[in-house]
């Protein structure tokens, strides 16, 4: 296996090659998350059929002219569902990951600049987030605050800013061995602005391309969360509740669960293609 | 030496860490809403048989002495027994976290296989069609929820090919790993997705980064390079977020657990939240924090020796 | 064309099915999927269905249920008489019988275990047994139980899990101080009474029982029972693994179908889809007190009550939620449960009435409430959704909340909530356990719903005592005409027990009560 290593000038050559093919994958990862949104903000417009209207004589229907995405165990229209789906899906895709990859990276970035006991301290903490059982919290924020969407996000946040955190620690402390960092501390640059404006930059690729992923993986959670009480409150649709609810009908009505799984794909490629476009772009600047 | 010294003050590190923990799964635990009792007996509790119930295990005390006693207890290394099953909380643990050990084991075990060699087949060929069939392909892996990715591994592999058998845990351990193999392809499909993502970018990142250039220059060949400056390079995030998805699934492998019928930690924790089992609750956290803690340490030994400018 | 070579076909399978029902074949170990595992399998201590519904298998009673779970049949002993005061039941012990490491089972050992099981300190399940004054052993082969008061219901109480005959010795011997500490350590290596005996337990995975060779039951071949060697009791908490470890033959049998897929297992090849007849009701109870949380409660009005009912279709929530296996309730007991009485559903589909009622009770444009469900329960919250529609029609805002079941429990035990969604299946073929926990407040306030009739707590206590059967019917038809019509309840559908067994499994029974029986279960190896 040998890399295709460019030389300097090669490289160069290639840095403007990629910005010609940049585009690319921003356009088809941003048209996908276009419509995503437009989807999101009017679904209305789109939706054939009331999202929570039943019909009890229409129960499971397959897909037909009148159904395309056929119906479900209460005869709701999926396809109606899916779409009306797309600004709960939406929301939980960008608020239950953002404000952890916020929170993380910035305690992250402080924290591998520090090292030594912050950094202990920092990872002392890490593991008892990781090791402490989500559930029991879970359970404890429906007690306290109730169920719904809202509440779900703060389940979340509390765990998944430690991954953003740790991944950018490691990243700091890398960056801030490299010359660089030595040359902005000797032109007497503070502390802050060789975090945020020089380390930062080359430190936060991981978390970035983590937090495309995450999206999809929060959506994901919505399911299960939906099952403790968090997450989408019926009759809402959601995509991860959808195809929860399809198990019991994965013989006999796969369309229940088939059609949001796609749905979920779907979004999901388009968030990872833009966010190794905005990895790319962000390696370009340098 | 150095190595060793590390070690060494990181396990020193844990008994503070585990203090904490239990402090504060005690009070969490013993302040969620309703008791052993009434979780288990719902509409039939009445009032005599709560109290009754409660006062046998001590529950009618005041909370800081259920602490003392809590405490008192841990440091004579009792933890208990379960409420609901009757037995000791050591043997439950003992009983059920291999078993998740060992599905979390062998399935980071098949993700890294799966991620590592298609990330730099993807990372080489960028934007070429087989990096968007790899990507395609690991984005349909993580955007499908476990228990549907079990279910249908379960309904091919297991009822019509029986290749697998459908769910449970043997008792040698040649037919547990038989068992845990579709469980753990289960969980790797959607870890692999997320180091392959991260192990491409990085890789591209190294790769365009000066330093190869430098390296390149010195007229080091290339395969030298590659293992020295790119993998390395690549892997520290990567082995990173390994360690974070690891820990995570060691608790919480519960679907998967749930979906293939393995008697695994997940479970056990689950059923005791639900049931206010807290003696099993405190014990099983206690020993998932021992772990995860390990596992992190493993993690960082190896993210050092990956990158020796990250001096110990 | 194709249809009738089907039925053709049907036809010589079960004309097949009836003649092989002739040669019973012994031996073989039953695999049996279960949904969840035991906790603790001692009969008296016990607090959930997942022990009292297997435990019959370990420990035989003195006397049994009969298969459609309303009759008595002899057990451990052969005959039983009530005295004409009703204040003592002598009882005759079968001859030869033994536990099952072949000590003999004497007098002083059902003096023993009915003592335990009436002690109020012991477990949750003693009031089944509340007028026993004493338990005195009479002669070799006799006893004779001492009662408090007449009880209608002591016979069919001693059919129960909780009043099991154990080996005292046995059990004393076991290492503890106290009788839970004695029991945990007995639980492990049990010491039965019943057609099996636990050989292992991989807690959270699988439960072996093997075949008690010195149970005293005969089989139709003359040999003594069960015919089977073992069987083998496999957790798999999925429904889909569960029917999917059925259908690929590793199993033979799996219990809790979810209601979704049995009409797909009707059709399925090799699999005997059974729905046996139970006792199981669903419903959803409401708090009655006039204010909760501070607020004025609506439903406190019997009126909104009945509009809530009449709201309901049932029958679009048994189609949706049951898909057709339910079927309506006409009381709030189960029409197995004796002295049941009601036809058709207790409040039908009326959307005219039901506004009508809301407009009386001052209520014409509606209010907001809420719903306690199950957080992860498809039937509940599927319930749950059904009727926020349907009551949307009569201008009630329903707000479903999602709790685990330990929450759950303690909101209503506080009063703190509106309504819920609640279920019960009886554990004793009579009338009273239901009635107690749903009609007479002093118990547990009529379900936490904080319900009173005086009429029908002085007609309740009066038949815990009444031992003229007429009498005592005439007295519950009088306490359910009570409660249907002003009741904190919306009964909404009676479920069976919906197993899934392999072809090849015969005379597997689970009664209305929710036994699982296999005293007779044989296996067809051809």
């Amino acid at each position: 296996m040998t890399l295709a290593l460019p030389t300097v000038r090669a490289r160069k050559r290639r840095r403007i090659r990629r910005l010609g093919r940049l585009p690319l994958t921003f356009l088809v990862g941003g048209l996908i998350l276009a419509a995503s949104l437009v989807l999101a903000l009017v679904p209305q417009l789109f939706a054939p059929y009331d999202p929570i209207a039943m019909d009890y004589n229409a129960i499971l229907s397959p897909p037909s002219w009148a159904h395309p995405f056929g119906t479900d165990s209460f005869g709701r229209d999926v396809l109606s569902r899916v779409i009306s789906a797309y600004s709960i899906d939406m929301q939980i895709a960008i608020f239950a990951t953002t404000g952890p990859l916020i929170v993380g990276t910035i305690v992250g970035a402080l924290v591998g600049y520090a090292g030594g006991l912050t950094e202990t301290l920092f990872g002392r903490i890490v593991d008892a987030v990781i090791s402490f059982p989500f559930l029991v919290l879970v359970i404890a924020i429906v007690a306290v605050l109730g169920p719904g969407l809202g509440n779900m996000y703060i389940a979340v946040g509390v765990i998944d800013w430690v991954f953003y955190g740790r991944l950018v620690a490691a990243e700091v402390a890398v960056q801030k061995r490299l010359d660089y960092a030595d040359a902005g501390r000797a032109m007497g640059y503070t502390p802050a602005r060789i975090i945020f404006r020089h380390l930062l930059p080359n430190a936060i690729t991981p978390a970035i391309v983590y937090w495309m992923t995450d999206m999809a993986l929060a959506i994901l959670l919505g399911s299960s969360l939906g099952y403790l009480g968090l997450g989408a409150q019926p009759p809402a649709a959601e995509w991860g509740v959808q195809i929860a609810d399809g198990k019991n009908f994965m013989s006999t009505a796969w369309w229940i669960s088939v059609f949001p799984g796609i749905a979920i794909v779907v979004t999901g490629l388009g968030f990872s293609l833009f966010g190794d476009g905005l990895a790319e772009l962000l390696r370009t600047k340098k | 030496m150095a190595l060793l010294s590390f070690i060494t003050r990181r396990l020193l590190q844990l008994i503070p860490t585990l203090a904490f923990i239990l402090v504060v799964i005690f009070l969490l635990v013993h302040l969620l809403p309703g008791d052993p009792a009434s979780a288990i007996l719902g509409d039939r509790a009445r009032d005599a048989d709560v109290a009754r119930i409660n006062a046998q295990l001590g529950l009618d005390k005041p909370l800081p002495v259920q602490f003392l006693i809590f405490v008192k207890n841990i440091a004579a290394g009792d933890f208990g027994d379960s409420i609901h099953l009757k037995v000791s909380v050591a043997s439950l643990v003992a009983d059920r976290l291999p078993v998740t050990l060992m599905l979390t084991a062998m399935a980071a075990l098949i993700a890294l296989v799966l991620a590592v060699p298609l990330a730099f087949v993807a990372a080489t060929h960028r934007g070429r069609f087989s990096d968007n069939a790899i990507r395609g392909s690991f984005q349909v892996g993580l955007s499908m929820p476990v228990f549907y990715v079990g279910l249908i591994l379960l309904t091919v592999f297991g009822a019509q090919l029986r290749w697998f058998p459908v769910g449970g845990f043997g008792d040698t351990f040649g037919e547990q790993l038989y068992h845990l193999f579709l469980p753990a392809l289960t969980l790797a499909l959607s870890l692999s997705a997320i180091l392959m993502r991260n192990l491409r970018a990085a890789i591209i990142g190294v790769v365009d980064a000066e330093y190869v250039d430098f390296a390149r220059a010195k007229g080091l060949r290339s395969r030298l390079i590659m293992t020295r400056h790119v993998l390395r390079n690549a892997l520290i995030s990567t082995v990173n977020l390994f360690g974070l998805q690891v820990g995570t699934l060691l608790g919480g492998a519960v679907i998967t657990e749930t979906v293939f019928a393995i008697p695994g930690a997940g479970r056990l924790m689950i059923e005791s939240i639900y049931g206010r089992d807290y003696p099993v609750v405190q014990g099983l956290t206690l020993a998932l924090a021992v772990v995860v803690s390990l596992t992190f340490l493993l993690t960082d030994i190896v993210q050092a020796w990956l990158d020796p400018r990250v001096a110990r | 064309m194709k249809n009738v070579i089907r039925s053709a076909l049907a036809a010589a399978l079960l004309l097949g099915a009836s003649q092989a029902a002739l040669a019973i074949e012994r031996g073989g170990i039953l695999h049996y999927g279960r949904y969840a595992d035991s906790l603790f399998l001692d009969p008296v201590l016990n607090d959930a269905n997942v022990d009292i519904w297997i435990l019959s298998n370990l420990y035989d009673t003195l006397i049994l249920p009969t298969d459609d779970g309303k009759g008595l049949k002899p057990g451990l002993a052969t005959k039983w008489k009530v005295a004409d005061d009703g204040l003592s039941v002598d009882l005759t012990l079968r001859d030869g019988i033994e536990f099952s490491d072949g000590s003999k089972i004497t007098p002083a050992d059902v003096v023993w275990s009915l003592k335990r099981a009436a002690d109020p300190k012991n477990g949750i399940w003693n009031f089944l047994l509340e007028s026993v004054k004493d338990v005195v052993a009479n002669g070799d082969n006799g006893v004779t139980i001492k009662l408090k008061h007449p009880d209608p219901t002591i016979l069919a109480a001693l059919t129960v899990f909780n009043s099991a005959i154990m080996p005292e010795k046995q059990f004393e011997a076991a290492p503890g101080k106290t009788d839970a500490d004695k029991a945990k350590a007995f639980a492990e290596h049990p010491v039965g009474s019943g057609p099996f005996v636990l050989k292992s337990w991989q807690r959270g995975s699988t439960m072996e029982l093997v075949k008690n060779e010195h149970y005293w039951a005969k089989g139709e071949d003359g040999k003594p029972l069960p015919y089977l060697d073992g069987v083998t009791f496999e957790l798999l908490p999925d429904d889909a693994t569960r029917i999917l470890k059925l259908q690929s033959g590793e199993i033979d049998g799996a219990e809790l179908i979810p209601y979704a897929r049995v009409a797909e297992l009707k059709q399925a090849d090799g699999i005997d889809m059974e729905l046996f007849p139970s006792t199981r009701v669903a419903d959803i109870i409401m708090n009655v007190r006039p204010k909760v949380g501070g607020k004025d409660n609506p439903l406190s009005n019997p009126k909104v009550r009945q509009a809530l009912n009449y709201a309901a279709n049932k029958q679009a929530i048994i189609g949706i939620v049951t898909h057709g296996v339910g079927t309506p309730m006409s009381s709030y007991m189960s029409s197995a449960t004796p002295l049941h009485v009601g036809k058709g559903a207790v409040y039908p589909y009326d959307l005219a009435k039901a506004k009508e009622l809301m407009k009386e009770a001052g209520f014409e444009n509606g209010f907001s409430t809420s719903i306690l469900v199950l957080a992860g329960s498809q039937d509940e919250i599927g319930t749950a959704t059904a009727l926020q529609q349907m009551w949307s029609q009569i201008g009630v805002k329903l707000e479903l909340q999602q709790v685990d079941n330990a929450t759950r429990t303690q909101k209503y035990r506080d009063g703190d909530f509106d309504m819920r969604a609640g279920a019960w299946t009886d554990d004793i073929a009579d009338p009273n356990e239901i009635t107690s926990y749903y009609v007479y407040s002093p118990n547990i306030q009529a379900v936490h719903s904080g319900w009173k009739s005086d009429e029908a707590d002085k007609l309740f206590e009066q038949s815990q005592r009444e031992i003229d059967h007429k009498k005592r019917a005439e007295e519950y038809a009088r306490i359910q005409e009570i409660y249907n019509s002003s009741g904190p309840t919306i009964p909404l559908y009676e479920t069976p027990y919906p197993v899934a067994l392999s072809k090849k499994v015969h005379g597997f029974l689970q009664i209305p009560l929710g036994n699982n029986i296999f005293r007779a279960t044989w296996i067809d190896k051809k």
